[in-house]
């Protein structure tokens, strides 16, 4: 294996309060190859989040090094794309206009990339929706928006916090597999925070778990099932194994 | 308020105006009846028939002296929105400086501006400047603590999002912050301009040179209440075309459900 994409060395974190220091990271190593979908499972608090916003540059770290394609990072990499937990889309503009913004901070030219919008809003079924606001859309929807955003200015590195943490059940299940066709697609690779470990299971190459805070990473789980997988995968005997080991491994 | 129902049918919109109107026509005829009814002499309560006739023999001069209410109006409300919001979006972006100016903008607020009239006319004489400024010392408050609200209503999240596509500060204020707050600055306008209205009749009664405040105290000198009545009628007149432009440029402008940013 030649470079790491994403290299994580000795993380540390730690928050100053008034009177007292908190440690949210206590020691992180991670490497993550092009193009591999790793999956981030910890229980809520337990600072996986604040991995996931450090390798996208958006928290300062407060020692070790984490490195992106070879370089440090201190600041959002134009190569990176972060979903988060909630759409925030903005109100005032259409989705396609929402989707174009990152071109407009990254001070791309607008006219190169419109038609690239309307190919990700078909890829994920919105096309009808381009001039639409946000308000007219359903919750999964706009999480679909916020993936479109996230890869309009062809990243190759997609970080998603929790994405699909407020969704219905089945809103989930579809976005995951529809999140999979993408990812198939276009090959990125992935960062997915969450803490449902089926979801973890369901989408990635290996499974990196977080121990609660102070955090480090208590063990690695590389999901050896075949691609491309559909949710029938969920009722194998496989997958359900991967899913008691990992449960087993967050109870301790 | 002003977008709470979102999908409006012409009918809709028809009973919104048609209510309110209906009850203004039985309160003019209630109004007409009960004053002849019981004699009131005219000086005490003119009719609406012979305030609209006086409006009609006055029209000249009431519009002689809309002409300078209205324009001064417009000036001191201008600069109202102008300093207002510049002081609003500083006070979010420098909050150093809001920890220092704001209490004492709050503490000014508190002064009964309409009673710093006659210090600005020892300032700054009887003319046009004494009476915008004091239009403007009333409307601007409600336009800093909007502006500044609005602005720091801004989903947090929504800033990172915009960082994490390599945002600058001022991508993020023109293409986040300021629509975000937008919303909040006109409801800043609306309440701006009704405190700018107030603050120019004030002025103008105790200038007593021009406009329809002046008209105003000078039928009242001549116990003239027919043409003191009229000029009262073109004066809300005036303040309800001014708060409906703000209204209508609002639909113009925020087009958005508001209720959704707020989450």
């Amino acid at each position: 294996m030649t470079e790491a994409h994403v290299r994580v060395k000795n993380l540390r974190k730690t928050y100053q309060t008034r009177n007292d220091e908190i440690e949210a990271i206590r020691e992180v190593q991670m490497e993550v190859a092009e193009g591999e979908f790793i999956s981030i499972l910890g229980p809520s608090g337990c600072g996986k989040s604040t991995l996931l916003m450090i390798v996208g540059g958006l928290l300062p770290l407060t020692s070790g090094t984490v490195a992106v394609g070879g370089e440090n990072v201190s600041k959002p990499r134009r190569d990176t794309g972060v979903v988060f937990q909630a759409p925030v889309l903005m109100p005032w503009r259409t989705i396609l206009k929402n989707v174009l913004f990152p071109i407009e901070s990254l001070g791309l030219r607008q006219d190169d990339y419109i038609d690239r919008a309307h190919e990700l809003l078909e890829m994920t079924g919105l096309s009808g929706f381009a001039d639409n606001v946000p308000s007219e859309l359903s919750g999964g929807m706009q999480q679909r928006v916020a993936i479109c955003r996230a890869l309009i200015h062809n990243p190759n590195l997609l970080l998603m916090d929790e994405p699909f943490s407020a969704l219905d059940a089945m809103t989930r299940d579809l976005m995951n597999q529809e999140l999979l066709r993408i990812w198939e697609e276009y090959k990125k690779t992935v960062l997915f925070v969450t803490h449902s470990i089926r979801e973890a299971v369901f989408l990635s190459d290996r499974v990196f778990v977080m121990s609660p805070r102070p955090a480090v990473i208590s063990e690695i789980v590389t999901i050896d099932l075949p691609r491309p997988r559909e949710l029938a995968i969920e009722e194998t005997p496989e997958f359900n194994e991967y899913v008691a080991h990992l449960r087993g491994l967050i109870e301790h | 308020m002003a977008n709470s129902n979102g999908n409006k049918t012409p009918f809709s919109v028809a009973s919104q105006i048609g209510g309110p109107t209906a009850i203004f026509f039985v309160m003019l005829v209630l109004w007409q009846v009960i004053v002849i009814v019981l004699k009131v002499p005219q000086a005490i309560l003119p009719t609406p028939l012979v305030i609209i006739e006086t409006m009609a023999k006055h029209w000249e001069l009431l519009m002689i002296h809309s002409w300078p209410t209205l324009s001064e109006c417009l000036m001191g409300f201008g600069l109202a929105v102008v300093v207002g919001m510049g002081l609003g979006i500083s006070l979010a972006f420098f909050p150093k400086f809001h920890n220092s100016v704001y209490p004492l903008i709050v503490a000014f607020q508190v002064v009964p501006k309409v009673a710093l009239a006659p210090l600005f006319i020892v300032w700054f004489g009887l003319g046009t400047l004494s009476r915008v400024l004091l239009a403007f010392v009333i409307a601007f408050f409600p336009m800093v603590v909007n502006t500044y609200a609005g602005i720091l209503s801004t989903d947090p999240l929504m800033v990172r999002m915009a960082h994490s596509f390599s945002a600058n500060r001022w991508t993020v204020f023109c293409k986040i912050e300021f629509p975000n707050a937008l919303p909040y600055i006109f409801s800043g306008l609306k309440i701006g301009i009704t405190f700018a209205v107030i603050g120019i009749i004030v002025a103008e009664f105790v200038t007593a040179q021009k406009g329809l405040g002046y008209l105003i105290v000078f039928a009242e000198g001549n116990i003239d209440t027919p043409l003191l009545m009229a000029a009262i009628t073109v004066l809300s007149i005036i303040g309800v075309a001014l708060y409906a432009a703000i209204v209508a440029l609002e639909k113009l402008v925020v087009t958005w459900d508001v209720g959704q940013d707020l989450h």
